[in-house]
């Protein structure tokens, strides 16, 4: 399984989140598994937020991030529509510091209780 | 005389046998009425809508009969409301040239946006990013919310053409709402749009939720030709259509939120 990206917010508590650098406001992680992405292209045709590409000869084409991929909200539509299920958000979207997300846990499929 | 009086007491065993009945019918219906599920059962049909409903986003090109988008405004004006008070009202748009002259609108506000407040343009320390930051700090009081991160990228992908507003679907059904609505008129709209995005998603449409749809309320001539008249005002839309692939193939996961479980005299935190 290759790690397309991780990316950690690293801001003291009680700094406020500037905008500008969505690293301090967003924290994902998308991973593609490259040995089941068959490069049909669905998840950069539905990605809301235009982070996903294809790359590689044209008879192997696989789906990776756009260089610095920022603006993932984790929706998982990518995943949703992928018939291989090479692509998947496994963390979510989260703030960094002053805005740290509180009462909240990891992601999990639907449970039947 | 005779004859009379048996008569009379057959009817009143019958009374009796007939009210005897229905006491037992009754409790019949009582008892099939309330039938717990067991625990890990199979989805059923409206939780399976739910867990495989997703945002569409690229829609074909064919257009959804009429009467599918009739089938599913009547789930909505079927939603539950404050007071019943039903403080909404819907404007369906299947025009092209309609839908066109929209997002052009909202292209134009957009771009207008990245122009005056989006001060990544301009390296940090610079003039023009601090005079831009004023901009921006400034509507965003005024707008509480508004310029979050991810709607941010989302302005800027739609200034610069990656990302269309009503993402092209034949159909869009602009939710009006009554200002003058019982307690939180904003919460009934919520209610009424999921009731349609569901109805929609059981028949095999896509739809996606449109908030930037709030952007045409700053054109009173356009708000004017799509028939939007006070005290209604454009609060919500929705993008209708069929989805391009298979979206609703697995239910994704999602964040787990904290519950606080009060039983028996105990507080539990569960996940
Ligand atoms: C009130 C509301 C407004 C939304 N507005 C937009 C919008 O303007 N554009 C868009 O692409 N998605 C919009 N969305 C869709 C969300 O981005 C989407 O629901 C979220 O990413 C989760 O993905 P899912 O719906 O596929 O599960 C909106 C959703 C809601 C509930
Ligand atoms: S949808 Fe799946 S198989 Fe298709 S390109 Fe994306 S990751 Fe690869
Ligand atoms: S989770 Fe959503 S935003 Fe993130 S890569 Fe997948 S489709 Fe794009």
């Amino acid at each position: 399984m290759s790690d397309a990206t991780v990316r950690k917010a690293s801001v003291p508590p009680d700094h406020l989140p500037i905008w500008d650098d969505p690293c301090e406001a967003i924290y994902h992680r998308v991973t593609i598994d490259l040995d089941k992405c068959d490069g049909c292209k669905l998840c950069v045709v539905v990605c809301p937020a235009n982070i996903l590409e294809l790359f590689g000869p044209k008879e192997n084409l696989k789906a990776r991030l756009k260089g610095d991929a920022n603006g993932c909200m984790s929706c998982n539509n990518c995943y949703a529509v992928c018939a291989s299920q090479g692509i998947m958000a496994t963390e979510p979207y989260d703030f960094a510091g002053f805005y740290e997300q509180k009462q909240i846990s990891e992601f999990m499929f639907p449970r039947k209780f | 005389m005779d004859d009379i009086v048996s008569n009379h007491d057959l009817e009143e065993l019958e009374c009796e046998l007939d009210a005897a009945a229905a006491k037992e019918s009754r409790k019949a219906r009582r008892r099939t009425a309330i039938q717990d599920i067991e625990p890990g059962a199979e989805w059923n049909d409206v939780e399976h809508a739910i867990l495989t409903r997703r945002s569409i986003r690229k829609f074909k090109g064919r257009q959804v009969p009429a009467h599918m988008i009739r089938r599913i405004l009547e789930m909505g004006r079927f939603a539950p409301s404050q007071g019943n008070n039903q403080p909404w009202s819907f404007v369906v748009i299947r025009d092209k040239a309609m839908i066109a002259e929209m997002e052009q609108y909202c292209v134009a506000v957009c771009k207008n946006m990245t122009a005056t407040i989006d001060y990544t343009n301009y390296p940090p320390g610079s003039e023009q990013r601090a005079a831009i930051m004023e901009n921006t700090q400034k509507l965003n009081r005024d707008n509480p919310n508004s310029f979050h991160p991810v709607p941010m990228t989302a302005i800027k992908s739609i200034a610069n053409g990656r990302f269309a507003v009503f993402h092209r679907a034949p159909t869009v059904i602009l939710i009006l709402m009554d200002k003058r609505g019982v307690g939180v008129p904003e919460v009934d709209i919520g209610v009424v749009g999921t009731n349609i995005v569901l109805a929609a998603q059981s028949l095999g449409l896509g739809t996606c939720w449109i908030g930037f749809s709030k952007l045409l309320s700053s054109n009173p001539a356009l708000v004017e030709k799509l028939g939007v008249q006070a005290p209604f005002e454009i609060a919500e839309a929705i993008s209708v259509g069929y989805p391009i692939g298979n979206p609703t193939q697995q239910a994704i996961s999602r964040q787990t939120h904290q519950i606080v479980w009060w039983e028996d005299g105990n507080k539990e935190i569960l996940y």
